[in-house]
């Protein structure tokens, strides 16, 4: 019962969170729920067991990604963004014209596409790779996993993010006259 | 897997009986069992938030040789009740030009973030609500709501004074976690495991056994993480985002009654719960000083005792800290935190690393007296 109501509640956190970033004029509102529809996503991930997952998703988007985009939005002018000319039904805030409009619902299509080709195919392989008892916990499961079987992913993941770190540096450095 | 309250309270004949006067409906028992639990443990914090801005007066009163307050109650010791009383019944004022959902939000957000924190927090072995596999990292990551309540509540009050502190306090968050985290890496690396349950059982014992003195490396650490502790707190010497003789009062300057009380309050259990943490990882936690081989409710109580008298000894640190030091600049702050304590922090996890791989995980101690 309890995994049900976890399970509802973190849906619909994350589908009204998403929506309202959708329907809000605010950008600064919209940052906040996407923080809502984030917080929903770490609750399903919780109500699937992959607690370590779920912590991630925490840590990294309240913690990092969110407060980033509210200073970027703030350093860059937040409130004189409220609304453009081109309203879709008179909704949603809109920044395009007609060209990107149907880009974005080409690849909102393709998108979905595959997306339901994954989807179908994880609910036809109904027996899940377990581990069994293997490991105590799936903290263990992960860490033996990311440096045995996915070592090489591991390691070029942590280059591009000395690569991003490194190029971050340089970038903010003062420049000599 | 995950320990919680009710797996530990159902090795005891009691829970048997409570289970029958349940209608043997055992999800209705656990959740009775984290609701009377969470109630105590968000009243005894929030009492000890309280008290802490109490204690807070009355240290800096010892230090600057004043009274202090002596007016309400014994030694004044129910003046928070009465400042509680007068936050709750002040105007509650909003500025015409806020945010107001924002403006709402932000302190709530600052509660919450701290609250969530006291899920996992150890007060024993067998009392805490939950000891997750993942217990610190939780921890680290539900209390990052802080950071982004700080920003929003400077953001929405729409004042240059409380943008300025919000901008300061998220920056200044999200800098010292980063020390603070790698710290308690070398921990979690020492441990063999992320909960708290695994980290306080490798201390069980003598104080020879805490982490801090497990070895240089983690000694060193234990004093990184206190020192990013405190400026996650947005504590003196680190208390740029509400420094009053620059910023009036920083983030919530413009916050007023029980919102501004929502602020401090959450400061001061945040205060509570990193020097709790602090105690865990660094002290032995609640870790009694010598073995037992039973297990009975009292001595969990014992051991409730200690972890506090532990963590009010840092939180006594703590306040005496704030009225010794005076006031960093940003810039400062910056370098300490990036060109120092990082630096430091990173070198204590590689050799931490090393020291286990060296030693088989053996402390100081064990090497020296045997075992």
């Amino acid at each position: 019962m309890f995994a049900q109501f976890l399970f509802i509640s973190s849906a619909l956190l994350t589908l009204g969170g998403a929506v309202a970033v959708l329907v809000t004029k605010n950008i600064m509102h919209s940052c906040i729920y996407l923080l809502a529809s984030l917080i929903g996503i770490a609750g399903l991930y919780a109500t699937l067991g992959a607690d370590f997952v779920a912590v991630t998703q925490i840590m990294v988007y309240v913690g990092g990604v969110v407060i980033l985009m509210l200073f970027a939005v703030m350093l860059t002018g937040g409130k004189d963004f409220v609304s453009r000319a081109q309203n879709l039904l008179g909704l949603a805030p809109s920044m395009g014209n007609r060209w990107t409009f149907s880009v974005g619902i080409l690849v909102a299509l393709v998108f979905l596409a595959t997306n339901i080709k994954l989807i179908l195919n994880v609910s036809k392989s109904i027996p899940a790779k377990t581990f069994g008892n293997e490991f105590p916990s799936t903290v263990n499961q992960i860490g033996h996993l990311l440096v045995k079987e996915h070592v090489l992913a591991f390691e070029l993941s942590s280059v591009l993010l000395l690569g991003a770190l490194v190029g971050a540096a340089i970038i903010a450095r003062p420049r000599k006259q | 897997m995950n320990q919680t309250v009710v797996s530990y309270l159902s090795q005891y004949e009691f829970y048997d009986v409570l289970l029958a006067a349940f209608g043997k409906n055992e999800g209705l028992l656990a959740f009775a069992i984290y609701l009377l639990g969470g109630v105590i443990i968000v009243g005894l914090c929030a009492t000890i938030g309280g008290l802490g801005t109490f204690a807070e007066r009355k240290i800096s009163a010892d230090i600057q040789q004043r009274l202090g307050p002596n007016r309400v109650g014994p030694y004044g010791i129910l003046q928070f009740l009465a400042d509680g009383v007068k936050m709750m019944t002040k105007e509650d004022v909003m500025p015409f030009t806020a945010d107001k959902m924002l403006f709402y939000l932000a302190p709530m957000l600052a509660l919450v973030g701290v609250f969530a924190t006291l899920a996992v927090l150890p007060f024993s072995s067998g009392l805490m609500m939950a000891d997750l596999n993942v217990g610190i990292f939780y921890l680290i990551a539900i209390s990052s709501l802080v950071g982004v309540s700080v920003f929003l509540g400077g953001y929405a009050s729409n004042s240059k004074w409380s943008m300025l502190g919000g901008m300061r306090g998220a920056s200044q968050i999200i800098s010292y976690e980063i020390p603070v985290t790698i710290s308690i890496l070398a921990v979690t690396l020492l441990a063999g495991g992320m909960s708290f349950g695994t980290i306080m059982s490798h201390q069980r014992g003598l104080p020879t056994n805490w982490f801090i003195f497990h070895n240089p490396f983690a000694f060193i650490a234990g004093f990184v993480y206190f020192i990013g502790a405190l400026a996650e707190t947005n504590r003196a010497p680190f208390d740029l985002p509400e420094a009053e003789s620059e910023l009036v009062s920083g983030y919530h300057t413009e916050y007023t009654g029980m919102r501004f009380g929502f602020f401090a309050l959450a400061e001061y259990i945040e205060v509570f719960v990193v020097c709790g943490v602090g105690a865990a990882l660094f002290l032995g936690g609640s870790n009694l000083p010598f073995d037992i081989s039973f297990d009975i409710i009292p001595l969990q109580l014992l051991e409730v005792v200690i972890f506090m008298s532990k963590a009010l000894a840092l939180y006594y640190v703590v306040i005496w800290i704030r009225w010794t030091f005076p006031r960093l600049r940003v810039d400062q702050l910056m370098a300490i935190c990036w060109k120092y304590l990082t630096p430091i922090a990173i070198f204590n996890l590689i050799g931490c690393a090393v020291w286990v791989v060296v030693f088989n995980g053996k402390s100081i101690a064990e090497l020296i007296f045997g075992h």
